[in-house]
């Protein structure tokens, strides 16, 4: 009787696939994408860059857009006049509200530094722009 | 009596399927998730501002130092080779996005190059990277 009943145990043994290789696959592969697994933290502000054939029309049709220059030496020109940093946003302000979803096109020179760009683009959105085009100022 | 004793042999082994099961849901989270970020290898002082956010899906990342050298995935890169640098990453992820970490004191022109470089390789989103202020 003990005899029949070990024959019968083996057998459901074999018949039972051994998944600890298996297992061992799985958690190496796991380990490999927890460890290799990096999440992107950087923090940016979207731009958008019209085609070349888009900047003549956009730089012209000033009328719907808010033009924002910024020149070789790193000032900020609205309106054609000189406009410090800290003053960019309300003036932002004040010319997003004449009109709705008015965007806003930031011209730059060649040899102005990002920091005052994003300066510009800060102050943009904190004032509720966030269409913003980047053209290349024509000096 | 021996039936008994079967049984119990049966319930002293432990029940590995939930686990099995949790241990395969991660696997596939990771994987789904994974995404091999090619770090530019460059280390830039971004400019800061209030409104930075994370970007949607970015994973080319393209440094321009404050000498206006451009650094895609550990190496320098001269201004003409941009363009089929940015071209090589999105064919290898075509839905990616580019991510532009700009030193503050890199000048706009080089900031503009690789963005005309991302265009004309076919990426629409791009995000310049600044540091939440």
């Amino acid at each position: 009787m003990r005899k029949h009943l070990s024959s019968i145990k083996q057998e459901e043994d074999e018949n039972e696939i051994n998944l600890t290789p298996m297992l061992d696959v799985v958690f190496i592969m796991l380990i490999f994408f927890i460890v290799t697994s990096t999440f992107i933290r950087a923090k940016g502000i979207s731009a958008q860059r019209p085609d070349q054939s888009q900047q003549q029309q956009v730089v012209q049709n000033k009328k719907g857009a808010i033009l924002v220059i910024i020149d070789n030496s790193d000032r900020i020109w609205i309106d054609g006049l000189v406009i410090d940093q800290r003053a960019v946003r309300p003036n932002i302000v004040r010319l997003a509200s004449e009109e709705a979803n008015r965007p806003l096109v930031v011209q730059v020179d060649s040899q102005s530094s990002t920091n005052t760009l994003v300066d510009v683009m800060d102050a943009a959105r904190q004032a509720g722009v966030t269409n913003i085009s980047i053209v290349a100022g024509t000096s | 009596m021996d039936e008994e004793r079967f049984d119990e042999e049966e319930e002293s082994e432990i029940n590995l399927t939930p686990m099995l099961d949790v241990v395969f849901i991660m696997l596939i989270f990771f994987i789904v998730t994974a995404v091999f970020v090619k770090s530019p290898g460059v280390s830039v002082t971004e400019p800061s501002a209030v409104t930075a956010q994370t970007p949607g899906g970015g994973s080319i990342f393209v440094a321009i130092t404050s000498q206006d050298q451009v650094w895609i995935d550990g190496h320098k890169h001269p201004l003409p080779a941009v363009r089929g640098e940015i071209e090589r990453l999105k064919a290898e992820n075509p839905e990616s996005g580019i991510v532009i970490q700009s030193d503050e004191n890199a000048h706009n022109s080089t900031l503009l190059h690789v963005m005309d470089a991302a265009k004309a390789a076919g990426i629409n989103d791009i995000t310049i990277a600044a540091k939440l202020k």
